[in-house]
């Protein structure tokens, strides 16, 4: 081999064979199985220190070359005694470098899209301003909905509970008020992090009703399906002028 | 709505652009500026992009994501940078492969990405996620009911596409096989039917 390759300077096993083909120059529907299987391999072997989770990667592929080298190696005339029809052992894996180039290229393609698209500036997203947009606020049935989701998480660990302790939704108010003052933006599965229990967590999530309610926190969602986020509005409509949250 | 004094609707439109954090979309525009219609929207759109277009302008109006939005012009990156202090961090190319394979063939599983790249890719899929390029549509309705994944509007604005038909074309296999290449394009020609760019 006249050049030196490093794993790293490759995205895969697809990713090396592609660039031996290419250096040698061989037509990608008619690959030297046994040339190009060796050459493969004299790659691997050259690597010092393999990563053992890449190296099972680049392996796989090792190992399928063998698998299409041997089963070229039985001579035709055996195959067509059995009737078997003639199909190329190299055909699904010239298939799968094809699918992966195109890939590849259109990988390439976004890399200089993002490269001018990065020349743009926009307004960036300032979170203590919330813009209304009717598509992301966030409705009561959704909010219950994630909720859900956090309650169905809990139930498990629920059934060790012995000690009770009492629970105020205001104190819960407080609690989340001063988080959200001091980290405003955070995910909503975030605001229930540390509370272990069931009436915990039920208390935590009507404080943060009623702290959308007063219009003291916002909560939005990128998408329908999308992480809902709270929002502290730095107390503007602490007033309370009926602005729905 | 309350009653408003009258203003120069293209004020208003400027001064919408210039808040609006996503791209505005003209339905938005409308309900908030009442009254006027889409094509008279639409109108009052092209008149501030030309207004933009002027030398003296520092920004333009692009049509990304679904809506509009004011973005610095981009030879005046240079300066823009030096206000911002960092440049934009580039997606990896294994990142990018991974983005192109979802958003060519969304929606699509974990398992099904990995087998077209030939290697694992639990941590890029996590920097997709974190990056906020991507999403999870569903599950599929098999063996293990896997993840779905698809792009997000945020993918769209990232790359400035108007909607998913603007990805740029899958580039044929010309290179390694001319001939073919050849065929399929002058078959293309007769045709006449340009398809999105999706793939089988």
């Amino acid at each position: 081999m006249g050049y030196r390759v490093r794993l790293e300077m490759f995205e895969g096993p697809l990713d090396l064979l592609l660039y031996l083909i290419q250096v040698n120059e061989i037509d990608i529907y008619d690959i030297p199985i046994a040339k190009i299987t060796e050459e493969y391999l004299a790659c691997l072997a050259s690597m010092q220190e393999l990563d053992l989770e890449v190296a099972g990667e680049f392996l796989v592929l090792a190992a399928t070359l063998i698998h299409i080298k041997s089963k070229m190696l039985i001579p035709a005339e055996e195959i067509a005694e059995e009737e078997v029809p003639e199909e190329d052992p190299r055909k699904e894996l010239v298939e799968r470098l094809l699918e992966y180039k195109r890939f590849k290229e259109a990988a390439m393609t976004l890399e200089e899209v993002e490269s001018r698209q990065q020349l743009l500036y926009a307004r960036p997203a300032d979170p203590s301003v919330p813009v209304t947009d009717g598509r992301l606020e966030v409705s009561l049935s959704e909010l219950l909905r994630a909720f859900a989701a956090i309650m169905e998480r809990a139930t498990a660990a629920a059934v060790l509970e012995i000690t009770p302790e009492a629970i105020s939704v205001g104190e819960r108010m407080m609690a989340l008020l001063d988080r959200l003052t001091l980290e405003s933006p955070l995910p909503f599965t975030a605001l229930f992090d540390g509370a272990g229990t069931r009436a915990l967590l039920i208390a935590t999530f009507l404080a943060l009703l009623e702290l959308l309610r007063r219009g003291l926190v916002r909560a939005r969602q990128s998408d329908s399906d999308g992480e809902i986020t709270i929002y502290r509005t730095m107390g503007r409509w602490e007033g309370g002028d009926g602005r729905p949250a | 709505m309350d009653d408003l004094p009258d203003r120069d609707p293209l004020a208003i439109l400027e001064a919408l652009l210039f808040l609006s954090e996503a791209p505005l979309p003209v339905e938005r525009i409308e309900e908030i500026l009442e009254g006027r219609s889409k094509e008279e929207i639409t109108r009052l759109l092209s008149a501030l992009q030309e207004r933009c277009r002027q030398e003296d302008r520092g920004l333009w109006l692009a049509e990304v994501a679904g809506g509009y939005r004011l973005l610095t012009k981009p030879e005046l990156a240079p300066w823009v940078q030096r206000l911002r202090g960092t440049k934009p961090a580039k997606l990896s190319r294994a990142a990018l492969e991974t983005l192109a394979i979802i958003a060519y063939k969304q929606p699509i599983t974990k398992p099904e990405i990995e087998a077209i790249r030939g290697v694992m890719i639990d941590g890029v899929l996590k920097t997709l996620v974190d990056r906020d390029l991507i999403r999870i549509l569903g599950r599929k309705a098999e063996v293990g009911r896997p993840i779905l994944y698809g792009t997000n509007r945020a993918f769209l604005e990232y790359f400035g596409f108007k909607d998913l038909s603007e990805l740029p074309t899958l580039k044929e296999i010309e290179a390694l096989a001319p001939d073919t290449a050849r065929i399929e394009a002058r078959d293309e020609a007769v045709g006449e039917t340009r398809k999105p760019d999706t793939i089988a």
